[in-house]
């Protein structure tokens, strides 16, 4: 079974893959980049991976849900989903894939720059979190994790702090995987 | 002392059938449990554990009932949010434990799942031996 949905962005995000795929395969080969969603074996620990990426504007990401044993999300943090803070940016629309089972997958295409933080909802407070940056991202740097809680949204748990990795990091490397 | 008597065996009677016990045996069990599977979005046999049954009412601690592929229980598992382990003021009392016979019991730490979105702790009372936990490994 392999059930696949995909997300457009609306204001600001966009586009359903198309023409400009061809154009914007930056990582590697894949023009599509896939982020696994991933479990060991007793349900202790759920990650990631990789946990931060950096693509181009106009290519696609795709999660793909390889835990066997649980279900995972990716959901932005947005004061839509569940009141969390608003960690991308704010002409981009939120997405949530809601819960993914084992061998489900959810796309989005990303078109506009800037940083982007999300997490799974069952496990965001065991640090399931991750990053995306796209393009150049320019202006004031992200608002820090640690930073107190916007109004009228959710703090951002201890766990899920401590995860994300640096934008300084994933500008740098592309490509950061859980340590 | 009669009328005591009377009154004793009324509340009794009256309270016999709840405390009939459910058939848990075989899966499915008998009175308010729901396979987990259908009340959540979660695969319906879990690695480790099994296919899971809970009454709705008992989240999220449970007792959930674990059964193997052929439907026989291998165990009881109580699920703790580790939020309130740490809360001096959080109990969990009398959790039910109609599985019978505990030949021992594994505890341990997760991180969470739909139904029960939060780290928590797994206590597992198996009704089987240590090898038979192999009867809901993975495949
Ligand atoms: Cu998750």
């Amino acid at each position: 079974m392999m059930l696949s949905r995909r997300h457009i962005l609306g204001i600001g995000g966009v586009l359903l893959a198309s023409p400009l795929y061809g154009r914007a395969a930056a990582q590697g080969a894949s023009p599509q980049i896939e982020i696994r969603m991933q479990g060991n074996a007793d349900g202790s620990q759920v990650w990631f991976d990789p946990i931060g990426i950096r693509i181009r504007p106009g290519q696609t990401i795709r999660w793909i849900n390889l835990d066997p044993g649980n279900a995972h999300t990716s959901t932005a943090y947005h004061p839509q989903n569940d009141a969390h803070s608003l960690r991308i940016p704010e002409r981009a629309a939120p997405w949530n894939s809601d819960y993914l089972l084992p061998q489900e997958s959810f796309s989005v295409t990303f078109t506009l720059e800037g940083i982007y933080d999300y997490f799974c909802l069952p496990h965001e407070h065991a640090g399931m979190v991750g990053r995306i940056v796209v393009g150049q991202p320019s202006g004031p740097p992200a608002k820090g994790v640690a930073s107190p809680a916007q109004p009228g949204t959710e703090p951002i748990p201890e766990a899920a702090v401590r995860a994300f990795p640096s934008v300084d990091e994933i500008m740098q490397r592309g490509i950061v995987r859980r340590t | 002392m009669f009328l005591r008597f009377v009154a004793a065996a009324a509340i009794a009677a009256f309270t016999m059938p709840a405390l009939a016990a459910d058939q848990v045996e075989k899966a499915p069990p008998t009175g308010s449990y729901k396979k987990v599977s259908e009340l959540v979005k979660l695969p319906d046999f879990l690695p480790g554990l099994g296919q899971l049954y809970v009454d709705p009412k008992t989240l999220p601690a449970g007792p959930f009932l674990a059964y193997d592929r052929d439907g026989r229980l291998v165990s009881t598992v109580y699920m703790l949010p580790i939020e309130d382990l740490a809360n001096k003021d959080k109990r969990f009392d009398n959790l039910a434990a109609p599985g019978g016979k505990v030949d021992h019991v594994d505890v341990y730490y997760n991180a969470g799942h739909p139904g029960v979105e939060k780290p928590h702790a797994h206590v597992v009372l198996w009704h089987v031996s240590k090898t038979d936990e192999a009867r809901v490994a993975a495949k």
